[in-house]
């Protein structure tokens, strides 16, 4: 189901992976087209842009982390909490939508928290 | 006097100390306005040479090197570039009543110099009117010591930015208030500022530390640290003592991470933009500009602690250069993205999204890379 769910990003011109992960670095669930990522590598940037960036909202004080946008220029990482533990990544191309993808990202948020 | 001045092209505010204006002003024509806590003065500097100092606060007036004494007795200072135009500049000298001649070169040191212990007379009956301001000139009668004025208040966060519209903080590279106070030939450090004061009989009319600086001149300039000039040589002609200041700074600034005028003017620009509340530029060891009304240590940890991640995830990736990084939180967006050979942090409402962002770097870039020069 939720791989069902995640599929919906895929279909959005550009996007390559659409991964959930929890907030200890376990992925969840992630699926993946045209792109080749070494696992390992994955879970150490999905980790690092977690902790690190959750860690550098707290300086706001209370503040929570509504979403992460790290662009390299071939590609682009967006990560963006679902619920209290869970993330939503994707990992798109940089001529990808963006405002599509945010919007899917926040339109699917339920859906996704409640298959969970 | 400063009502009368023309308003010239404004750069931008920024804090830095005061001889960081005249080592980055070396083909800045204009006018230099300066706001020390309630108190606000100016300096006309024609192609890096200081024309006319000028400073008041409530009832007392500065000029000449009594102003250029306050300015420096401060370690940071904010003040507002205002390019002026040829007709501006001459409108302004005229203001201050400063003849130029033929040449446009510099008007002679001591016609600035002397109209100094005379600041009254041209508030009693100045035949050209320089002085409009309803001051009453009674109170000086004397130039003032720059220490009646009120100390400096503490650097950073507390300057006041009521006139400024966006005070901008510049902290140059090199220490600044290590370098203006305390060049490492000790001794140096503090007289450094009297030192090059170049005319002594007309400053020693007006200026208290002018006698200072007789002795001291001769203690530095046996110190190589910088400089250029033989040992024995008196004090060129330089009008400006601000003009020595430089040469005897130590250390050396990495001329590739200082900021151009066009920068700061394209970040400034960046800064006006609908939802941008605050830019900086920084590096790895330091920031080197700030335009906006924050706390910068706070900003320059978040950007620190941001451009850290991206490089823990650079070397992961195969994705190209490193673009741009933005955090989201519902109290706005830090943005860091690299610029030149540093960094950009831009704090945003959340009134600008990330298509905002990315379209405000990629034209950054974009214009970047044009060389332009007036």
């Amino acid at each position: 189901m939720l791989k069902q769910t995640l599929t919906k990003f895929l279909v959005i011109n550009g996007v390559q992976a659409a991964i959930v992960v929890e907030e200890n670095g376990e992925i969840i669930e992630s699926i993946k087209s045209g792109i080749v990522i070494d696992k390992n590598n994955l879970i150490s940037i999905i980790s690092t842009l977690m902790l690190d960036s959750k860690a550098t909202a707290s300086r706001f004080g209370s503040t929570p982390l509504s979403m992460v946008f790290v662009e390299y220029s071939d590609n682009f990482i967006i990560l963006g909490p679902m619920a209290e533990e869970f993330y939503l990544i994707i990992i798109a191309k940089n001529t990808a939508n963006i405002g599509q993808i945010t919007y899917e990202m926040k339109k699917n948020q339920e859906e996704i928290v409640s298959e969970l | 006097m400063i009502e009368q001045l023309p308003e010239g092209n404004s750069i931008g505010w920024m804090q830095a100390p005061p001889q960081w204006i005249f080592s980055h002003t070396v083909r800045f024509v204009g006018i230099v306005r300066i706001v020390i806590q309630d108190g606000e003065g100016f300096i006309l500097i024609r192609r890096g040479k200081p024309v006319y100092y000028y400073f008041k606060h409530g009832r007392i007036e500065l000029k000449g090197n009594s102003a250029l004494d306050y300015f420096n007795s401060h370690p940071i200072i904010e003040f507002n570039l205002c390019k002026y135009t040829q007709d501006e500049f001459a409108l302004a000298m005229k203001v201050c009543n400063i003849e130029m001649d033929n040449s446009q070169d510099l008007p002679e040191s001591p016609k600035v110099m002397i109209r100094e212990p005379h600041p009254m007379p041209v508030a009693e009956s100045a035949p050209s009117a320089p002085v409009a301001e309803p001051v009453p000139p009674a109170p000086i009668t004397e130039p003032v010591r720059y220490s009646q004025l009120p100390k400096p208040a503490p650097v950073a966060e507390s300057l006041p930015p009521a006139p400024v519209a966006e005070p901008v903080r510049y902290t140059p590279i090199p220490k600044p208030v290590p370098v203006a106070e305390s060049v490492p030939p000790a001794p140096v450090a503090e007289p450094a500022r009297h030192i090059p004061i170049p005319k002594p009989a007309p400053v020693a009319e007006s200026v208290p530390p002018a006698p200072l600086a007789e002795p001291v001149r001769h203690i530095p300039v046996p110190k190589p640290v910088l400089s250029p000039f033989p040992v024995e040589e008196q004090i060129p002609r330089p009008l400006f003592r601000a003009q020595e200041i430089p040469m005897e700074r130590p250390p050396a600034v990495p001329q590739p991470i200082l900021l151009e005028e066009s920068d700061i003017k394209l970040i400034g620009q960046i800064k006006k933009l609908n939802g941008v509340v605050a830019i900086s530029v920084f590096n790895d060891e330091r920031n080197i500009l700030l335009m906006g009304d924050v706390d910068i240590e706070p900003l320059l940890k978040i950007a620190r602690s941001m451009l850290a991640t991206t490089r823990k995830i650079s070397p992961l990736v195969e994705w190209g250069s490193f673009v741009h990084m933005t955090l989201q939180t519902p109290e706005g967006n830090i943005i860091i993205a690299p610029y030149q050979e540093v960094y950009l942090c831009l704090f945003t409402t959340r009134t600008i999204n990330i298509g905002h962002i990315r379209r405000i770097l990629r034209d950054l870039q974009l214009t970047t890379k044009i060389p332009d020069y007036e």
